[in-house]
């Protein structure tokens, strides 16, 4: 039961006054940032970057895991009340959550939400417990060339399979490993991309990079497409649960913990996949799909579980093998770095009371989240209102003064704002964040780790195969990237293939987007097209456009 | 000439509808009501939804009202509105609902009806709820 | 010449081969920055310092050019949504440019004026591009928030934020 006496251990220490007290700024922060329009946990954790220059570790990571479950429960708040997910996760629970809601049943629905949450959030972390040391055993026996191949494989994995364009992709990706080129190289001495200026001699600061790309370019990108309209949040007391609603909520909530945590845990798996999976399979167990479309509390319950399972599940191969598959934890590697903590299959062994005190804090986290949430959400509710003047200037406030607290010079903030607009770029154009914050991070450890490889082989890249796990891998890549090919091949033979998983969760962001427009129909006619899907969203955009230009008018003879 | 409203979701702004519904029959005018919002949040509770804009709509046509129902979201806060439609339409009367308000409170954020009852062009008619 | 016209209707609304063009510049860049590097071959290194640029210069490389086909074939890649976000109308350039002047105006006044200064410009100027028009509310906000980063980092991380013409005040 070493699992067991380890994990006692990190309770001991995440108990303590102190670090009890990040896990509740934590919780309350994240709560917050994901209730907030514009404003993610990925983006919190980098602007909170700064504190790991006076917090001790622990704590930091305390205080940082507090922030990434407590989004994940703010976001599927404001999907609920308001039809706004912010966060492609919570896309599903936006489905039936925003019916119930309008229906009368918001408080069940953030109950189911809530409660599910903190069930599955609680399985997965054990999972997570459990399963992240027999992973590190796994790493620690493989040798430098399946090592290697693993690290490509979570590159390319996210890269090719995340996101709608694979080349776009591609392009984040190969700008984010440029931008970890800068500097001097750690081998050689030589400098690279530097151009002579001797600020760039030390690379470019992950906080730095990390911050301009979230925060910096997001502020940009939504001050320059700020909606409107003003919505109105649907009233809500405190949520509670019926026992009917119990009953029709715990199988769902288990279903989509098994869905979540393995996807979560998967290179390219995510979020999304899983709560798409878990809407699927609870419409069609369901002894009351007519509710379906309506309000459906299963469809509440088993997305949101799945959703934070996977939370739990993407930390295992953060923590496990030091491979970041979402933003967040990008940036939690980030901060990892920051204290001169080598991520990896090593970190279990090196900073082991850290890494348990760290699960045990999710643990606590999750019923942090329960019990101050529960009673919380009208207050939550409220944020909602303040004005996005402050909002986003507060953003480019707190960039500029993490960025700036680096180093203590403004060329930073030269950097700052010119990788910031790379990333307005990157927003406007459709290049995807996530390859290039990965690239970045990832791109300085897999060229040492190439170096390593080939240096057992004498250069010769037969070194690369020498490995039978280090094979089998680049045969996962190729088929990785070959994928659309082999698609195209089955499709030719099978005219009448099934429309993969993917192309429909990409429309459900559409039907989302429709019907948030509602406002605004009645500049049109009084009759209320609520048909489903693109029909309905072509109107929305059409009518959305009459009125952001002017007010409308309605006359009555 | 038109009746001017600035109407809210709230008890003030109800008790401003009612008056102004009462002052437009009395006078048989046009009534024009405004509800705008700054839109600077991504929420804004002042800014009625369209079930509260269609039973407004219902209630003035049953009364046979003549009625005009804008919405104006510009950036402009809901005072510099209810004084543009007012001097738009020529209006002969401005009803506005009044809440209790701090020094303070009005000091940081200004008062709109404080506005609207010193820079109009007409008369402003101001009803407290309840 | 026949072809101009063609071409100039094929570029019109094309804006993402800005995005080919940058990749290309990137490409180029890490490519000939890696081919100056001069290294004796070392056993202990035999891949040295240059591969990998090699690798990342001819990936954006190979990503322009694809991409740059894919553009002109009538390509277009996917605006980011989000929350707060309305795609329905074109980039509102009156907010973004004078939020980068704000941003601009505390690079330049940051050292020589200090944090509470040009964080105040920061944050009032941004509120100003946002829309913000409540004068008052807004500077004391923004006084009160640089006045409070300035004490906290100093207290609580330990990090002196740069006083500036207020040295000695502060």
């Amino acid at each position: 039961m070493d699992v067991f006496s380890s994990l006692m251990d990190g309770f001991a220490t995440a108990l303590t006054p102190m670090n009890f007290m990040y896990a509740v700024i934590g919780v309350i922060l994240g709560t917050a940032v994901g209730v907030l329009p514009g404003l993610g946990p990925a983006m919190t954790v980098a602007l909170l970057l700064p504190v790991t220059y006076a917090l001790e570790p622990t704590s930091a990571f305390i205080m940082f895991a507090g922030i990434y479950y407590g989004g994940m429960y703010g976001g599927s708040t404001t999907s609920i009340l308001l039809n706004t997910p912010g966060e492609s996760s919570s896309v599903v629970t936006a489905i039936e959550g925003n019916k119930m809601a309008k229906a009368g049943r918001a408080a069940q629905a953030l109950a189911t939400a809530a409660i599910g949450s903190f069930v599955a959030g609680t399985i997965g972390t054990a999972l997570l417990a459990v399963c992240a040391p027999i992973v590190v055993d796994f790493a620690v026996s493989l040798g430098a060339p399946s090592y290697f191949a693993i690290m490509v494989l979570a590159l390319l994995a996210v890269t090719a399979v995340l996101g709608s364009s694979r080349l776009r992709g591609f392009a984040s990706l190969g700008l984010g490993l440029a931008i970890g080129l800068v500097g001097l190289d750690v081998v050689t001495g030589q400098a690279r991309l530097t151009f002579g200026v001797p600020l760039l001699a030390d690379g470019l600061d992950i906080v730095v990079v990390a911050v301009a790309i979230f925060a910096v370019g997001e502020a940009l990108w939504v001050a320059a497409h700020l909606r409107r309209n003003p919505l109105q949040v649907i009233p809500v007391g405190r949520p509670w649960m019926g026992k009917q609603d119990w009953k029709r909520s715990w199988k769902p909530w288990l279903r989509g913990t098994a869905y979540g945590f393995p996807f979560g845990a998967l290179p390219a798996g995510g979020a999304e996949i899983p709560t798409f999976l878990s809407y699927v399979t609870e419409k069609r167990l369901s002894k009351h799909p007519e509710e379906f479309g309506k309000g459906a509390i299963e469809g509440v319950a088993g997305p949101e579980a799945a959703n934070n399972a996977a939370a739990a599940g993407t930390l295992t191969p953060m923590l496990a093998l030091g491979l970041p598959t979402n933003a967040t934890a990008a940036v939690m590697l980030a901060a990892f770095t920051q204290y001169g903590i080598q991520p990896g299959p090593q970190l279990f062994e090196s900073e082991g009371p850290l890494v348990w005190a760290l699960i045990a804090s999710l643990f606590i986290g999750n019923l942090l989240l329960l019990l101050i949430n529960l009673p919380l959400a009208p207050m939550w509710a409220k944020l909602l209102q303040i004005p996005r003047p402050y909002l986003y200037a507060g953003i480019l406030f707190f960039a500029t003064l993490g960025a700036y607290s680096v180093n203590l010079q403004a060329f930073d903030l030269v950097l700052l704002l010119t990788l910031g607009a790379l990333g307005f770029m990157m927003r406007r154009f459709g290049l995807p964040v996530l390859p290039l914050i990965l690239g970045v991070i990832l791109g300085p450890r897999i060229e040492k780790q190439l170096r390593q490889t080939l240096q057992l082989s004498a250069g010769d890249p037969a070194g690369l195969f020498s490995e039978p796990i280090a094979v089998v891998i680049y045969i996962i890549v190729g088929i990785i990237l070959l994928w659309p090919l082999l698609f195209k091949l089955v499709r030719r033979n099978r005219p009448a293939a099934v429309v993969p998983g993917n192309g429909s969760v990409a429309s459900v962001p559409r039907e989302a987007g429709g019907s948030v427009s509602h406002g605004s129909h009645r500049a049109d006619s009084p009759t209320e097209a609520d048909g489903d899907g693109v029909d309905q969203e072509a109107a929305g955009t059409a009518i959305r456009d009459s009125v952001t230009h002017d007010k409308q008018n309605k006359e009555t003879p | 000439m038109t009746i001017v409203v600035g109407y809210v979701p709230t008890p003030e702004g109800e008790a401003a509808l009612t008056q102004a519904i009462a002052e437009a029959r009395k006078s048989n005018t046009t009534l024009l009501v405004i509800n705008s919002s700054k839109g600077d949040a991504l929420v804004d509770n002042r800014y009625a939804q369209e079930p509260e804009i269609q039973s407004i709509e219902d209630r003035l046509a049953t009364q046979g009202i003549q009625h005009v129902i804008k919405q104006p979201v510009r950036g402009h806060d809901a005072a510099a509105e209810v004084l543009d439609a007012a001097e738009e339409h020529n209006a002969e009367l401005i009803v506005i609902g009044l809440r209790r308000r701090t020094p303070v409170g009005k000091l940081i954020m200004g008062s709109v009806s404080q506005r609207i009852l010193l820079e109009a062009d007409c008369p402003v008619l101001a009803v407290k709820a309840g | 010449m026949s072809s101009s016209p063609t071409l100039a209707s094929r570029l019109k609304g094309r804006s993402e081969l800005g995005v080919v063009l940058l990749l290309g510049a990137a490409g180029a860049l890490v490519i000939a920055d890696a081919a100056r590097i001069v290294t004796p071959y070392s056993q202990s290194d035999p891949v040295g310092p240059k591969t990998l640029p090699f690798i990342v210069g001819g990936l954006l490389l190979v990503c322009a050019v694809f991409l740059a086909v894919n553009v002109l074939r009538g390509g277009q890649g996917e605006a980011e949504g989000g929350e707060d976000v309305d795609l329905t109308h074109p980039a509102d350039w009156k907010t973004v440019l004078p939020l980068v002047g704000a941003f601009v105006a505390n690079i330049l006044l940051i050292d020589w004026a200090g944090w509470v200064i040009s964080g105040t410009v920061l944050f009032w100027g941004s509120v100003w591009a946002l829309g913000g028009r409540n004068y008052i509310r807004d500077g004391l906000i923004s006084v009160a928030l640089s006045l409070l980063t300035f004490y906290g980092f100093y207290l609580g991380l330990g990090i002196n934020l740069p006083a500036g013409l207020l040295e000695g005040i502060l």
